[in-house]
């Protein structure tokens, strides 16, 4: 083959210019430790990694909503502590006052006044604030639930919060039904209800606000009337269900009326109440474990993802180095090469 | 019949003039080694016809009858038509790069990031959405992610900007070459019509002609006249004879695949003639690849970006328009609503009602309940439900098939560039082993013909010495 000089120079140039390419290429490479640096150096690769971040973010999102939760759950937790405490005591009180040996109507009035002091300490905590809302009244979290006279104002939402890609955990117990023992009627099946555009057109629920005038005609209202078994047969946790406010407000009616009766009855009551604050802290404490349980699985994806991650993206060090040395290696031959050939020439051999 | 000691002396300087005429084409060669499209030049000889008659004929040296350039038209023809490729893959790699960089990630947080963080901020305020903090986290975040659609969008435009300074100037660069070679037709007419070979002129046309292949598809003849005769774009005749027609840019309306003030190629069909829109027409060639990223690529994926933007806006409206806001005020949207998909991109804001108070933000589905973080949810859930576009997909999966497909695209052409690199370069290669100058040789070449030279003035001196023989005869 006949060789011209142009040749010569545009293969050497060619060479040349092809090893310092991969050079550039590997230099970015070792620069960013990355082997994709952009969606062309591997479309599906970077697909995968976009579709990761996105899944991390997620994660983290979840994460810190799983944390809320937790947090939110566990204070809530705390108070109903408190209420079984309040709770104990009442049923000491009344266990006490059951009979007529070492009691008489001046002590079970002394007695009513700490009963009552108890009622309110469990208003108090029925109103418990964590931040900036109130813990017990469902989506009213921002207006007092319960006033002196036990009357609720907040209404039986379960606050749902996602804590992971399909499925929300509730973070409230509406004060309704751990203190008032009502039926809880769940809006959302299993949190599907959220982002099913069809249930978008029902359109909210009327409102549920309770006036206090609107209080005698309204029989779902558990208005507390004194001496009254509790409204509701049906509760939250089956047909032991009580309105604990009433409770409370029956045995200090008991107390100071000086019946020995309706202190015994208020002692299954009161049991019933125990039992319907403490399977209250059980759902919560049960809501808690798998939180965690979910907090767990969370940071195992993220550590999975990551691994994925760095192995669709990250660069293969040694493999890189390896790499690098070849092109050098190579490069410098191409140019020892180059050099030579374009000095030599027949001009050099005539004089 | 012998021969004359003047015919010998002739004989000599005739081969003299010879030798140096050979000499002087090398060094022609030498200094054009380096010349682009330079075809080295060969110098025919012939032995003269002798005279005399019967077995004493005698030869009666050499003559030149021509000076030609080694060149393969075909060849040429070959490499043109590669080069043309070449030309359009290299204008949509170089487009489609630019592109890619809108959309790369790898580095930086862009889209899908931001939309991440959009509707992470909802379920943020899931949380509690009775928080003044979380609420400006989400009219941030919303903000954040109109923001980044507007810089995509304004990515967009200053690509379809580039890609139209480019256009006009591979436009202005096809006149010039285009008017270079009705000129050089004009030269190479001229010297041929006399007999001669324009070697120069022919292999600078076949430079230009090269070079207007690579910056739009052309078809071309050669003419008995040793014309060219050249067309783009089917049937837009650029050159015929000595004179070539120009093409123009105007800026287009909006239309179709364009967007307002896109430049369109135009040719005249005569001086006086209406201009003639070509520019669909213009396939291959750098301009053919820059057009087709242009109109194509540039302006589906800003399409997509529109049609994104334009989902989000309305999935989140609807949703948003659901719940009640802290004012107790429904059915109010969280962006501006917007009426059609075209530059959604660009307009996709929020609402200045929300930037203004975020207690306009609606969390819940009842009123009075700043607790009810519903709405909030079932925004956070359109960002993987798969009943938006037309129940076809989620945007999550729309981004990113978007960024897939143009990975695929840069990919693939990057691939076809390097390809056609390596069959231009091959064909370069047997252009240059056919047609280019060789030092080695020219120099074997000198040397040969110097040593001619030297022969030729040797037998020039000594047919002088014979005649000086001849003449001391009679002394």
């Amino acid at each position: 083959m006949r060789v011209a000089d142009k040749m010569n120079y545009n293969q050497s140039l060619g060479n040349i210019q092809k090893n310092r390419s991969d050079m550039l290429t590997y230099q970015a490479q070792a620069a960013s430790q990355k082997r994709i640096n952009k969606p062309s150096d591997d479309p599906l690769g970077a697909s995968r990694i976009l579709d990761s971040r996105n899944e991390i973010k997620g994660f983290e999102q979840y994460k810190r909503n799983i944390l809320s939760a937790k947090e939110f759950i566990e204070f809530s937790e705390q108070s109903l502590g408190q209420a079984t405490e309040l709770l104990i005591r009442a049923k000491e009180l009344a266990i006490d006052q059951a009979d007529d040996a070492g009691s008489g109507p001046d002590t079970r009035k002394i007695v009513a006044t700490e009963v009552r002091q108890l009622y309110e300490q469990l208003v108090s905590v029925a109103n418990r604030t964590y931040g900036d809302r109130y813990v017990f009244g469902g989506y009213k979290s921002t207006q007092t639930p319960f006033d002196m006279a036990g009357q609720y104002y907040g209404d039986d939402a379960e606050v749902q919060v996602q804590i992971d890609r399909s499925s929300y955990m509730a973070m409230n117990i509406p004060g309704s039904i751990v203190f008032m023992g009502r039926k809880h009627v769940p809006e959302m099946i299993d949190g599907q209800v959220v982002g099913n555009p069809t249930s978008l057109s029902t359109g909210p629920k009327p409102p549920e606000v309770r006036g206090l005038d609107s209080v005698e005609g309204d029989e779902s209202a558990a208005a507390p009337h004194i001496g009254t078994k509790p409204v509701e047969p049906e509760g939250h946790w089956g047909p032991k269900s009580v309105n604990i406010f009433e409770v409370l407000t029956e045995l200090e009616y008991g107390l100071r009326a000086n019946d020995k009766t309706i202190i015994q009855d208020t002692l299954t009551t009161l049991d019933h109440s125990l039992e319907q604050v403490n399977l209250a802290r059980g759902e919560l404490g049960s809501r808690v474990s798998s939180l965690n349980n979910g907090l767990e699985t969370l940071e195992k994806l993220n550590v999975d993802h990551k691994a994925m991650q760095s192995q669709i993206e990250d660069v293969d060090m040694y493999e890189l180095v390896n790499n690098l040395n070849k092109t050098e290696t190579q490069l410098e031959a191409t140019l020892a090469t180059s050099g030579k050939m374009m000095q030599k020439s027949l001009l050099d051999f005539l004089r | 019949m012998s021969s004359r000691i003047s015919s010998t002396m002739n004989l000599g300087q005739r081969a003299l003039a010879n030798s140096q005429t050979a000499l002087h084409t090398t060094a022609h060669n030498v200094a054009n080694q380096k010349t682009e499209g330079y075809s080295r030049q060969r110098v025919e000889v012939q032995s003269s016809p002798g005279y005399g008659h019967g077995k004493t004929r005698i030869g009666n040296g050499a003559r030149m009858t021509s000076i030609q350039r080694v060149n393969n038209p075909y060849m040429e023809r070959q490499l043109g038509n590669e080069k043309s490729k070449m030309g359009f893959l290299n204008g949509q790699a170089q487009g489609l790069m630019r592109l890619e960089q809108v959309y790369n990630e790898q580095s930086t947080e862009g889209i899908n990031t931001s939309m991440a963080n959009f509707f992470n901020s909802f379920r943020e305020l899931s949380t509690n959405p009775e928080s003044m903090a979380k609420r400006i986290a989400v009219k941030e975040s919303g903000d954040l992610l109109a923001r980044d659609f507007g810089r995509v969008n304004q990515q967009l435009h200053a690509i379809r900007g580039d890609a139209n300074s480019q256009v006009a100037l591979n436009v202005q660069e096809i006149n010039a070459a285009t008017q270079e070679i009705a000129d050089l037709n004009k030269r190479v007419q001229n010297i041929e019509m006399s007999g001669g070979f324009a070697n120069d002129e022919r292999d600078r046309r076949d430079l230009v002609l090269k070079k207007l292949g690579e910056l739009t598809e052309i078809r071309w003849a050669e003419g008995e006249d040793s014309t060219l005769t050249i067309s783009a774009a089917g049937n837009a005749i650029l050159v015929a004879g000595h004179e070539a027609r120009r093409l123009d840019v105007v800026a287009s309306p909006a239309s179709g695949n364009k967007s307002e003030g896109d430049y369109d190629v135009v040719y005249y069909h005569s001086d006086r003639g209406e201009p003639m829109v070509i520019t669909d027409r213009l396939k291959g060639g750098s301009l053919g690849g820059v057009i087709s990223v242009r109109d194509g690529d540039t302006r589906e994926f800003k399409n997509k970006m529109d049609a994104m933007a334009f989902e989000i806006s309305r999935s989140v409206n609807e949703a948003h328009a659901q719940g009640y806001n802290s004012f107790n005020r429904t059915g109010e949207g969280f962006f501006e609503s917007m009426n059609s998909i075209e530059d959604a991109s660009a307009n996709l804001k929020l609402r200045p009602a929300i930037i203004g108070d975020v207690g306009r933000i609606a969390s819940g589905l009842e009123q009075n309940s700043p607790g009810d973080n519903r709405v909030a949810n079932r925004i956070a859930d359109l960002q993987h439900s798969k009943e938006l576009f037309d129940g076809n997909t989620s945007l999550v999966d729309f981004y990113k098939g978007m960024v897939t497909e143009l990975g695929l695209r840069t990919n693939n052409i990057n691939a076809a560039v390097e390809t056609q690199a390596g069959v231009v370069k091959q064909l370069d290669n047997l252009r240059e082993s056919y047609s280019g100058v060789s030092v080695d040789e020219e120099m074997a070449n000198m040397i040969e013909w110097q040593k001619q030279f030297d022969a030729s003035a040797r037998i020039i001196k000594t047919a002088d010495e014979m005649f000086d023989t001849v003449l001391s005869i009679k002394r």
